[in-house]
């Protein structure tokens, strides 16, 4: 599974000056566009009943909030589902990801299944689950579960598989025992490799949930979205919308920093960080050079 | 990057073990559902969804039709998410500003599921395939661009010095060097582009629709009709399989300087046509 990242933040170079202007046109595109918008719908270009005004979206997020304030309790029930079938969907995945990777035989056996439920779109197995798990919490954290399952198993596999052959020789030559290579050799370049599934995952969540209350239609932020466009209330449905960005965008830096934090040794910030730390420990049992 | 499954050449004896294994399962499973092992509501017995199977696909045949709409869906919405990201890749490619005030919007995008728009996109586009074709596009569309981007932006500088000392042009940059150091990148971007167009054109006919195969499986679901809802899932795999083995295999064409042999057939091909033309 192939995930490339390009820079594409805003870069840091430049002096001062560079960087206020900068900021300054993205302002000024950004609210152009905004305003683009807000004329567009008032002036009926755009029909209003379908395309919300920004202002309208604005006030939409203040009476979900605070007037009314709504949107906790849905906001509630899918945080939870999410969290619960990640970690379920998350741990099995790691488990029976290490478990194939490390044996061949299994791994020989297991091919053809993997490759037809990558083929699958694991969501579509949704309306299975609730049939037979019938309406209610269960099914929903089960299709999460599913959804999250597979990215954290196959970047587990290949983590585990991708053992760099001359590293594992030298290992070999000094005699490392299977604990010593799984420990200090193994882990290591396979632990990056399986938070980038786990982000994919957590990211696969949030949509496995939207799915599962599109379906049941019962609570939780999906359905809620699925209410409000229903009833063509499109600013609360945008609201709603933005909200799930601001989830999403969280989970994105969430998981970064928790990248920086387990993987520490694939960032040159954490690399220093720990060494730093470790010095200062060793200094303290005596073990200074 | 080795690949957990390294390639085995298909023969008899490296398939007997797979296909008695796999018999194995199915006689295990179908003793468990009938013994009372397994609820067969739940989950129905192999021999149940064979039935299903042969009825749906070969008897009636009323899966093919909704089988070509989710096929024509997700491949629709695929080329016009593609389009989009690729044309913007290529532009931020080509101008950091451009970059600069695109890339905002497309993290936004990104971080929002796209999943999410769907009720939106259904009151927009309507209850036909258009909606199906837009959120197909939508959510496919991310993975492409920044797979595009990333395989665009990078450069060897060795290579681009030899490019720029022996005078050449920024167009010849840009086609000879640029695009196809960008293409493996490029067609792992429309791989995973075609899952997600598929998982697009599947949950918007679950929210709302009248054909595809979507539809097809919530009613079965609904009915209790497992055997018949497992069938037609097995057409979304075979969606799924067709998509990325066509995929792969223009990969194989385009970028043929990957694997050696195909390599070596191009470079034939092209020694042979340019003696032809002296």
């Amino acid at each position: 599974m192939a995930e490339a990242t390009a820079s594409l933040g805003p870069s840091a170079s430049g002096g001062l000056y560079l960087r206020t202007r900068r900021w300054l046109t993205h302002a000024a595109i950004f609210g152009t566009l905004i305003l683009a918008w807000e004329i567009g719908t008032r002036t009926e270009l755009l029909d209003p009943l379908f395309y919300p005004a920004p202002s309208k979206i604005i006030t939409s997020f203040w009476r979900i909030y605070v007037t009314q304030g709504n949107i906790w309790k849905h906001l509630y029930v899918s945080i939870g589902l999410v969290l619960a079938g990640f970690a379920a969907g998350s741990i099995l995945g790691i488990t029976l990801g290490s478990l194939v990777g490390l044996n061949p035989l299994v791994r020989r056996f297991i091919k053809p299944y993997v490759i037809v439920l990558e083929a699958t779109p694991r969501i579509a197995v949704a309306p299975l689950l609730i049939a037979a798990l019938g309406f209610g919490a269960q099914s929903k954290i089960a299709i999460i579960m599913l959804v999250c399952f597979f990215a954290p198993f196959i970047n587990t596999l290949s983590g585990v598989v991708n053992v760099n052959e001359e590293k594992l020789e030298l290992f070999k030559s000094l005699g490392a025992s299977k604990m010593q290579i799984l420990k200090k050799l193994v882990l290591p370049e396979a632990v990056p490799v399986i938070m980038a599934g786990e982000r994919l995952a957590l990211t696969a969540a949030l949509s496995g949930v939207l799915v599962a209350e599109f379906i049941q239609r019962d609570q939780g932020i999906g359905a809620l979205i699925l209410t409000y466009t229903r009833n063509l209330n499109m600013a609360s449905a945008f609201a709603c919308i933005f909200t799930l960005t601001i989830i999403g965008f969280a989970i994105f830096k969430g998981m970064e920093l928790m990248d920086r934090y387990i993987a520490f040794w694939s960032h040159e910030d954490g690399m220093t960080r720990v060494s730093q730390n470790r010095n200062v420990r060793w200094a303290k049992q005596g073990w200074a050079r | 990057m080795k690949t957990p499954f390294a390639g085995h050449a298909l023969s008899l004896t490296r398939l007997l073990p797979h296909l008695a294994l796999f018999g194995t399962l199915i006689l295990a499973w179908e003793i468990a559902v009938r013994t009372g092992l397994i609820q067969s509501i739940m989950v129905p017995k192999p021999s149940t969804i064979f039935a299903a199977i042969v009825e749906l696909y070969f008897v009636k045949g009323t899966i093919w039709y909704h089988f070509f709409v989710t096929l024509t869906e997700a491949v629709a919405g695929f080329i016009i998410g593609a389009a989009i990201a690729i044309a913007l890749a290529v532009g931020s490619s080509l101008s950091d500003a451009f970059r600069r005030y695109v890339s905002p919007y497309a993290v936004v995008l990104n971080v929002t599921p796209g999943i999410a728009l769907t009720p939106v996109i259904i009151a927009w586009f309507g209850f036909g395939m258009g909606s199906k074709i837009a959120l197909a596009a939508v959510i496919s569309f991310f993975p492409i661009f920044v797979n595009t981007l990333t395989g665009l932006t990078q450069t060897d500088t060795d290579r681009e010095e030899l490019f720029r000392s022996i005078g050449a042009s920024r167009v010849q940059i840009f086609t000879r060097l640029r695009v196809p150091a960008a293409l493996p990148l490029l067609f792992a971007g429309l791989k995973i582009g075609l899952t997600t167009a598929l998982i697009g054109a599947v949950v918007a006919e679950f929210a709302q629709a009248t054909e595809g195969v979507g539809v097809l499986m919530s009613r079965f679901s609904f009915q209790l009709n497992m055997g018949a809802s497992i069938a037609s899932l097995l057409s979304m795999t075979l969606i799924g399989l067709i998509l990325f083995y066509s995929m792969e295999f223009l990969d194989d064409r385009m970028v043929f300087w990957r694997r050696e042999e195909r390599r070596e057939a191009v470079s034939r091909k092209r020694a042979r046509a340019w003696k032809r033309r002296g």
